[in-house]
């Protein structure tokens, strides 16, 4: 159980939505205590613009149970600026967190994975590419990483191919030969995706799709709603 | 029904509105009883009808009595401009601050993916329509200056100039009145990059 701390602690909000009349219900990303419910109480309008998403926080908390209450505050850094796209990345960032993660499961490793995306998320050319990075470090963080460059691991198993079709197993990674309907991958997609370079266009269409077969295993049935900030009505 | 004594029920109910306690309930309730029944016949009879008939404007989604509110019915107000705001307090509030002659649009909301709150959930395919077939000319987005009210902004000013619509957003910056120094950074860095030439 996160115990309470005394000194100011690093934090990001995750999520916030206000509870009861004047109070605000936060879920907080920290190193050391993973995801934390936390209420602020009166924050709710009163310099409630600080105890927003995206922004480097230090805070202090107290109390028994799961929610405890939000202490002290300041800003630990300015805040990022990032608008339009950017901005629903973060919250695609942070909706992911929130669905694969458990509270107060202390990650510190995921903690910087989380502030070092949202600090590229400011600057990046490639959003999308971005994107597929950092889930899957969230994958490999949360004790669910992708066998990507064994094919067949399951049998006697033999290296990825970068001219070859494969079908993907979430656990046991590339099947060959590829499967006519469901998710296909090619092996230059699955050796690029384990290199750390740059994704070209086509990579990032098979790894979309990729992924996304591999987080609907994890997240159920129920959709990302921030994948509908990315359409168009 | 519970077996609750109707006095319990009473202030139970009264406590659904913002800001009321126990305490306070428990006032109201006594002043109804004590001092004002007339009153609180008429407030149960008012606001029986109100939930009853009062609804959403068919065109602008802000609270409204008859399918198209009177600001969308008046023939006098523009079309040339559409003004979207969160709330229906909001319209309100800019009716009675400023003199815009153009319509309104109410999101009753802002994106918000991670409570659920999608598109559609604020009735954007609704704007989506309008926009495409009045003669919208500038679009004002008047969303809220936080994080979900700058996303919900970029998604319609996008839908917009797709749409070859000029798009504006209200200025955010120094109160009147405030003092630079006690105004919060981020506030004073947007002010700051919003100055104007004067």
């Amino acid at each position: 159980m996160a115990t309470d701390s005394l000194e100011l602690r690093a934090a990001y909000i995750l999520h916030r939505r206000a509870y009861s009349n004047t109070s605000l219900l936060i879920e907080c990303m920290t190193p050391d205590q993973g995801r934390l419910p936390l209420i602020a109480r009166g924050a709710m309008g009163r310099d409630s613009g600080g105890l927003q998403p995206f922004v480097p926080l230090l805070i202090r908390w107290s109390g028994r149970g799961e929610v405890k209450s939000l202490g002290a505050y300041e800003r630990g850094a300015p805040p990022l600026s990032f608008s339009g796209e950017r901005l629903f990345c973060g919250f695609y960032i942070n909706e992911l967190l929130l669905r694969l993660t458990r509270r107060e499961d202390p990650q510190p490793s995921l903690y910087g994975l989380y502030e070092a995306t949202l600090l590229q998320i400011a600057g990046a050319v490639s959003l999308e590419g971005l994107l597929r990075r950092f889930e899957l470090r969230l994958l490999e963080e949360l004790g669910y990483g992708l066998n990507l460059l064994l094919c067949d691991a399951h049998g006697e198993g033999c290296p990825v191919r970068a001219d070859q079709w494969y079908g993907f197993d979430v656990e046991s990674g590339p099947v060959s030969p590829a499967p006519r309907d469901g998710v296909r991958v090619s092996g230059r997609t699955l050796l690029a995706l384990d290199g750390g370079g740059a994704l070209d266009e086509t990579v990032l269409r098979e790894a979309k799709g990729l992924l996304r077969h591999v987080l609907r295993h994890y997240l159920g049935e129920r959709p990302l709603k921030s994948r509908e900030l990315f359409t168009r009505l | 029904m519970s077996g609750k004594p109707l006095l319990e029920q009473l202030m139970q109910a009264l406590r659904c509105l913002p800001g009321v306690g126990p305490r306070s309930a428990q006032r109201m309730a006594f002043h109804l009883l004590e001092r004002d029944r007339e009153g609180g016949r008429h407030l149960a009879r008012l606001l029986e009808a109100s939930m009853e008939r009062i609804g959403h404007c068919g065109r602008c989604r802000t609270l409204s009595e008859e399918a198209v509110c009177a600001l969308c019915a008046n023939p006098r107000r523009s079309d040339a401009q559409l003004c979207v705001v969160e709330s229906p307090a909001e319209v309100a509030a800019l009716e009675q601050a400023t003199d815009f002659g153009g319509r309104y649009f109410v999101l009753g909301g802002r994106l918000s993916p991670l409570d659920g709150i999608g598109p559609r959930e604020i009735g954007l395919d609704l704007l989506a329509r309008r926009l495409s077939e009045e003669g919208t000319e500038e679009l004002i987005l008047a969303t809220n200056p936080t994080v979900e009210g700058e996303a919900t902004a970029h998604y319609i000013g996008q839908m917009a100039r797709e749409r070859g619509i000029r798009v504006t957003r209200i200025a955010h910056g120094v109160p009147l009145g405030g003092e630079l120094e006690y105004v919060d950074g981020g506030t004073l860095s947007h002010a700051f990059a919003g100055r104007r030439d004067y």
